[in-house]
């Protein structure tokens, strides 16, 4: 327990010591013919001892003056007078006074260095919690900056990639478009050719427009399906044909039964799933490959796999494949197609991952909520 | 002219196609590589009389291809930069690229440069260098140490006369700050780029230039070009 120095302060410890003189000196006066003086000294010691812990030296200083009057007045005789008959009462009086003054500072000097290390003790202990705290705050700040860090490195890395997959587009259209303005004639194939290619393009930056618009909504937590009864065999088709141009390398086979129910989905997110996913497997898939669609009942909610004939994915890639920004070895994707592909399905209740089959090629698989009636 | 082979090394193939056709529609034979290392090796094996080089490619840093190309041949290289910082430009001029063009690029531009690399090549091939060179109506005589400009006397002092050489000898080419100091200054510059634009400046008002249509053009944080003036010789 932590003691104050001078608990009841100078004024305080020399009241208890006149009080304690008091007392006891009332105590002792009826028997003061039968005791000795020595016992009657001993006990006015105590109130000094008790002056000296209560309120330090000054206040034992006061109490050992009461208690040496009181001695003398009244318990040497003559009693009641400051008069003194024997010599022998007027040594044990200033031995009185000087022991009591001796044990009163000495008390109090201990006391006092007692006080004085539990003070250091105290101080001690707090400078620790104040570097513990320091050092608390410092990580808290280090794991705040770090994090800064990440989301730095985040929105740098989706600038570079936007500007990049924004401007090689571009440059298709605009080596096109001032090729042909500069008249240069071409026959009828090659400009057909030429004007598809412009075509083809703006079409993809249409569907990149799409993606960072998703991204941002997901960034802004506010990506959320509007449902509604969704004919997945629709869908599909109708993706793969818009996608034609994308897909003519490779062969398309869309695998939906006719007995599929519904799922519960928003119309244009899960198309954008499906361009995403079907753009990767056109990215990675040989000339002439198969990718298929194919959809599934299972287990109370749809299953659907895009499989292609490409490399398939190192399965170490396999969770990092959906992180934004991540992309396959020597390929051309803005590495953010996945990752919306995966809030999205995410933001259904369903979930997405991707394996590797043993024949090669990647297939992803997600899953989406039936619709019920 | 019409029967050289160009060799395009782009990774997007949309771009390569509609090269390819620009090329084609001028006569060129065109052959594309989709890949650093198919590009290294078509380099080496096809001849081809001028390369056009997508630096930002995913297997072969372009500036290293440059490089590699350049120790065993001086053919043209055209570097397409896609993300417009500077210093890619300079390293691959560096590196051994005759010039540059930036995406998205106009065909007609990129076609021009084409043409200015192809005809260097062709003088270098054709004949001993010139002591006496000529840049539309600029005459460079290095033996006398005489610049003329439409037949009359042009007086540079021999550091600017030395830098004009220098570019000269390159017609249509874009130079580095880098090239040009260590080539008139000496190896031990190469980051003193305010020296090169007081002496441009004052070659500039030396030429008589009309501010309009320079011959000596500033190609911002890259170096200068030597060009003919529009319109002249």
């Amino acid at each position: 327990m932590l003691l104050r120095h001078r608990p009841l302060g100078r004024a305080g410890g020399a009241g208890v010591g006149i009080l304690l003189v008091i007392v006891l000196a009332a105590a002792l006066i009826p028997f003061r013919d039968n005791t000795s003086t020595a016992t009657d000294a001993l006990a006015l010691v105590l109130p000094v001892v008790a002056a000296a812990w209560a309120g330090g030296r000054l206040a034992a200083l006061v109490t050992a003056g009461a208690a040496a009057t009181t001695l003398e007045v009244m318990f040497l005789p003559p009693f009641n007078t400051f008069k003194l008959d024997f010599f022998d009462d007027a040594v044990a009086l200033g031995v009185f006074t000087i022991v009591a003054l001796s044990v009163g500072t000495l008390v109090a000097l201990e006391a006092e260095r007692g006080q004085v290390a539990e003070q250091r003790a105290a101080e001690i202990e707090s400078l620790y919690r104040e570097r513990r705290t320091m050092e608390e705050e410092q990580q808290r700040l280090a794991a705040e900056k770090r994090a800064l860090e990440l989301v730095g490195d985040y929105r740098s890395a989706l600038l570079r990639s936007v500007s990049h997959d924004l401007r090689t587009p571009l440059s298709t259209i605009r080596a096109v478009t001032s090729d042909l303005r500069d008249g240069t004639v071409y026959d009828a194939d090659t400009r057909n050719e030429l004007l598809d290619l412009v075509g083809d393009e703006a079409d993809r930056l249409d569907r990149l427009v799409a993606n960072l618009l998703s991204l941002s909504r997901i960034e802004a937590g506010s990506l959320a399906p509007e449902r509604q009864a969704v004919p997945l065999d629709e869908l599909f088709t109708d993706r793969v044909r818009k996608l034609n141009r994308v897909l003519m390398d490779a062969r398309v086979q869309v695998d939906v039964p006719f007995t599929l129910p519904l799922a519960d989905a928003d119309y244009t997110l899960i198309d954008q799933v499906l361009t995403n996913l079907l753009e990767n497997a056109a990215r990675h898939s040989p000339p002439g490959g198969t990718i298929r669609v194919r959809a599934r009942e299972h287990e109370g909610s749809i299953e659907v796999t895009v499989s292609d004939q490409g490399p398939g994915i190192d399965p170490a890639d396999d969770a990092r494949i959906f992180e934004p920004f991540t992309k396959g070895k020597g390929s051309s994707s803005s590495g953010v197609g996945l990752t919306i592909c995966r809030a999205i399905v995410e933001a259904h209740g369903g979930s997405i991952s991707v394996h590797s089959s043993d024949a090669g090629g990647a297939h992803f698989v997600f899953t989406l909520p039936v619709h019920r009636a | 002219m019409a029967e050289d082979l160009v060799l395009v090394v782009e990774d997007t193939e949309a771009i390569a196609r509609a090269l390819r056709a620009a090329l084609q529609a001028r006569g060129y034979r065109v052959s594309v590589a989709l890949s650093g290392a198919a590009g290294l090796d078509a380099a080496a094996t096809e001849d081809p009389a001028a390369i056009i080089l997508d630096l930002g490619l995913p297997d072969i840093d372009g500036v290293e291809i440059c490089q590699r190309i350049r120790s065993w041949s001086d053919v043209p290289i055209i570097v397409l930069t896609a993300d417009g910082t500077e210093h890619r430009k300079v390293e691959a001029l560096d590196g051994g690229a005759d010039d540059y063009v930036t995406k998205p690029f106009s065909t007609p531009e990129l076609l021009a440069r084409l043409r200015v690399a192809l005809r260097r090549r062709r003088s270098v091939e054709g004949e001993a260098v010139d002591p006496v060179l000529h840049v539309g109506d600029l005459v460079v005589d290095v033996p006398h140490h005489r610049v003329t400009v439409a037949g009359i006397d042009v007086d540079l002092t021999p550091k600017e006369f030395a830098f004009l050489v220098f570019l000269a000898r390159h017609p249509g080419r874009v130079l580095t700050h880098r090239s040009i100091l260590q080539a008139v200054w000496g190896p031990e510059y190469g980051s003193e780029t305010q020296y090169l634009r007081v002496y441009a400046s004052q070659i500039r008002k030396k030429l008589g230039e009309d501010p309009t249509a320079p011959r000596l053009i500033t190609e911002p944080g890259v170096g200068y070009r030597l060009v003919e003036r529009a319109g002249a010789g």
